[in-house]
């Protein structure tokens, strides 16, 4: 299989931009994902969290899903990374990093533990089923226009439920964030 | 004419057909195909950005009744002092590069890249003339906010890794305006795709070619829908933009530079680049909604190839940005963030619903008068709602007795 | 490129979410762990999209798009917690916001 790959690289290089494009984000998802998970810098691991955030709206991309992998980088890095920087500046992590440890009376050696066996039952599942097995087929895409007519479609009561929620979040959010008047 | 319009794709094709002759592979034919498109659009947008350092400087000074930046010249040839952006590149690479002993070095350092690569970026999927998209994608619209996304993240990065306090604000004041602004503009874009039924660029370019009785171009803001989203969209890329009168995340006067204090040397000329290109590709953006992207004014004027008109509109509304900032004084962030909220917002949801009844109206004449009506209701209540909030009064200096 | 390879990375990333959530002490970065494990779900559910019989239908897409779309919600309204807890006992570590323990 390896030498099938390297063969066809050196025949035609932008075949590699097919298949196996993929891995290359995967990559950096998987080690910028890793770095946030442990870092104890604060914001660096919100920086790396983004860069993970980043890295899987290209995988999204390279699998064919633009409009999903667009969306993922509008509202991950746009909103979702940009939400979670302002919640570290604003309660101030330069303090709590001083006192005690980064982490929780699980410890490290327990996450890591607990991460590892979920881990082990994960990859076992997958790759004991047969599904597993099957082969990329040829690219698919989803036009946009095809989503907008879904979600106007068959997905309506979805996106009402979803822009009700938003809503609701959103006032929900600027209530709770709001500066009591008696404590 | 024909071949003036189509010049930089026949000069193109051209070349790597010369290249095909020699026995070049067909991947490195591609490679270097988009690597010309790439090239190009790089180049035209950073001498754009060189010719718009020294053309403000003189706009300002014109406004300020002045001469501005005029010696620097080639040897004897002065040229109105052209060569001003060569000086000042050798002057910006020849300086120190300070870095701050307490600055977090590798975000200090990264944050000037991570500005710059969005900015490039969205330049993929402006349509520059008929048929000139370096990028045809089918959500172009999304991804060049996707990606102008990343701008909020190397303005944070470079605010919080100078460890500075006046950076970190200038840089926390920078991503709310960002934040905040970015709805309106959003809304205002989603009006022009809504309109053409589609979010790629060049489809929404060519759902304005034609003309009204012969010669009023159907542009998206000869309507009122459109020329109210038209504002609210220039608006909200002035305050993206971090331009005039929505420069207060670096206003020199309360936060010394704000998020670009530390920063000297080649570092700030990439921020001041990346600012600069990043102006030209929401204006860009602009000209393709609503100003009717490359198709020409007037049925006579499409002998002019399609990508000088589109160059052109975009230095026309790159030089409104400097008159406004020639015009108007700096707001203080508690009015920028109650126009953003109170003002626009409102402004660009009226316009969603003047545009929606417009086109269900037929987009007649009657479906122009009621989405003007839609329009004008809301803007006479908050225009006089605001005035009268925001009416000049005498000044109560309360701590100075 | 089959499909195992592909889920073998969603379930690493999800793993690493795991481990954030359940060590960290910053309530804070459990959020981020709880991100990246939504993060890993959404990759899933592109991945099985991607492999699926019939990927016309888009249910995979539509899928990710709300989850993308209720996460952003869980984000906003977890963080005001996190703000409002903070404003109240003055430390955002998850341990110390323990007064309704008896």
């Amino acid at each position: 299989m390896i030498c099938d790959f390297l063969k066809t690289c050196c025949a035609d290089p932008l075949k590699l931009l097919g298949e196996w494009f993929v891995l290359l984000p995967a990559m950096v998802l998987l080690l910028s994902a890793a770095a946030a998970a442990v870092m104890r810098n604060l914001i660096r691991a919100a920086l790396c969290l983004t860069l993970s955030f980043i890295a899987l709206g290209i995988v999204f991309i390279t699998l064919g899903a633009e409009f999903v992998g667009f969306v993922q980088l509008l509202v991950y890095v746009g909103a979702v990374a940009m939400v979670i920087v302002f919640a570290i500046l604003l309660t101030r992590p330069d303090q709590l990093a001083k006192s005690g440890s980064a982490f929780s009376g699980l410890g490290p050696a327990g996450g890591a533990a607990a991460g590892f066996v979920a881990l082990a039952v994960l990859l076992g599942f997958i790759f004991a089923s047969p599904l597993a097995k099957k082969p990329l087929s040829a690219p698919v895409s989803a036009p946009v226009a095809a989503i907008g007519e879904a979600l106007m479609g068959d997905y309506v009561v979805a996106l009402i439920a979803v822009g009700i929620l938003l809503t609701a979040a959103l006032v929900g959010a600027s209530v709770l964030a709001l500066e009591d008047k008696q404590p | 004419m024909d071949l003036l319009e189509r010049a930089p794709i026949e000069l193109k094709s051209w070349f790597l057909s010369l290249l095909g002759s020699f026995g070049v592979p067909q991947w490195i034919l591609s490679v270097l195909s988009a690597l010309l498109i790439i090239g190009t659009v790089i180049g035209v947008f950073l001498g754009l950005f060189a010719l718009m350092s020294v053309m403000e400087r003189k706009i300002l000074a014109r406004a300020q009744n002045r001469y501005g930046p005029n010696r620097v010249g080639f040897f004897r040839w002065r040229l109105f002092g052209l060569f001003q952006p060569v000086a000042d590149g050798i002057k910006m690479i020849t300086k120190e590069d300070l870095v701050p002993r307490t600055a977090d070095k590798a975000v200090h350092f990264l944050a000037p890249v991570a500005m710059m690569i969005p900015a490039l970026m969205v330049l993929a999927i402006l349509p520059y003339g008929r048929d000139m998209v370096p990028a045809e994608l089918d959500a172009g619209l999304l991804y060049f906010f996707a990606v102008g996304a990343g701008t909020e993240v190397a303005v944070f990065m470079a605010g919080w890794a100078s460890n500075n306090k006046y950076s970190v604000l200038g840089a926390m004041r920078a991503i709310a305006q960002m934040i905040s602004y970015e709805i309106p503009l959003v809304i205002a874009a989603i009006i022009a795709a809504m309109i053409s039924g589609s979010l790629s660029p060049s489809a929404i370019v060519a759902a304005q070619g034609g003309f009204t009785w012969g010669f009023v171009p159907q542009w998206f803001v000869f309507t009122p829908w459109g020329f109210a989203a038209c504002l609210v969209f220039y608006i909200g890329a002035l305050a993206e933009s971090n331009r005039s009168p929505f420069d207060l995340p670096e206003g020199e006067s309360e936060l010394v530079a704000g998020h670009l204090t530390e920063y000297s040397g080649f570092k700030y000329a990439t921020f001041f680049m990346a600012e600069y290109v990043g102006m030209f590709a929401v204006c860009g953006m602009l000209v393709t909604l609503f100003l009717g992207g490359w198709q020409a004014p007037l049925p006579l004027l499409t002998i002019i190839p399609s990508w000088c008109w589109f160059l052109g509109k975009v230095c026309f509304v790159a030089f409104t940005m400097v008159w406004v900032r020639a015009t108007l004084p700096r707001l203080r962030i508690d009015h920028l963030l109650a126009f953003a909220w109170k003002f626009l917002l409102p402004m660009s949801f009226a316009a969603f619903l003047a545009a929606a009844c417009w086109h269900y109206a037929g987009r007649g004449p009657l479906a122009w008068f009621l989405s003007l009506a839609i329009v004008a209701v809301p803007y006479l209540i908050l225009g006089t709602a605001f005035s009268n909030r925001f009416a000049l009064s005498r000044r109560l200096y309360q701590f100075s007795e | 490129m089959t499909l195992q390879i592909l889920l073998a990375i969603s379930a690493v990333l999800f793993a690493f979410g795991l481990v954030a959530t359940l060590s960290r002490s910053n309530a804070i970065m459990v959020l981020i762990g709880i991100e990246l494990m939504l993060g890993a779900s959404n990759l899933n559910f592109i991945v099985f999209w991607r492999f699926s019989e019939n990927p016309a239908a888009m249910v995979g897409v539509m899928f990710a798009i709300f989850s993308i779309a209720v996460a952003a919600a869980e984000a906003a309204v977890g963080l005001a917690i996190i703000i409002l807890v903070h404003r109240r006992i003055n430390s955002v570590e998850a341990d110390d916001a323990s007064n309704l323990k008896g």
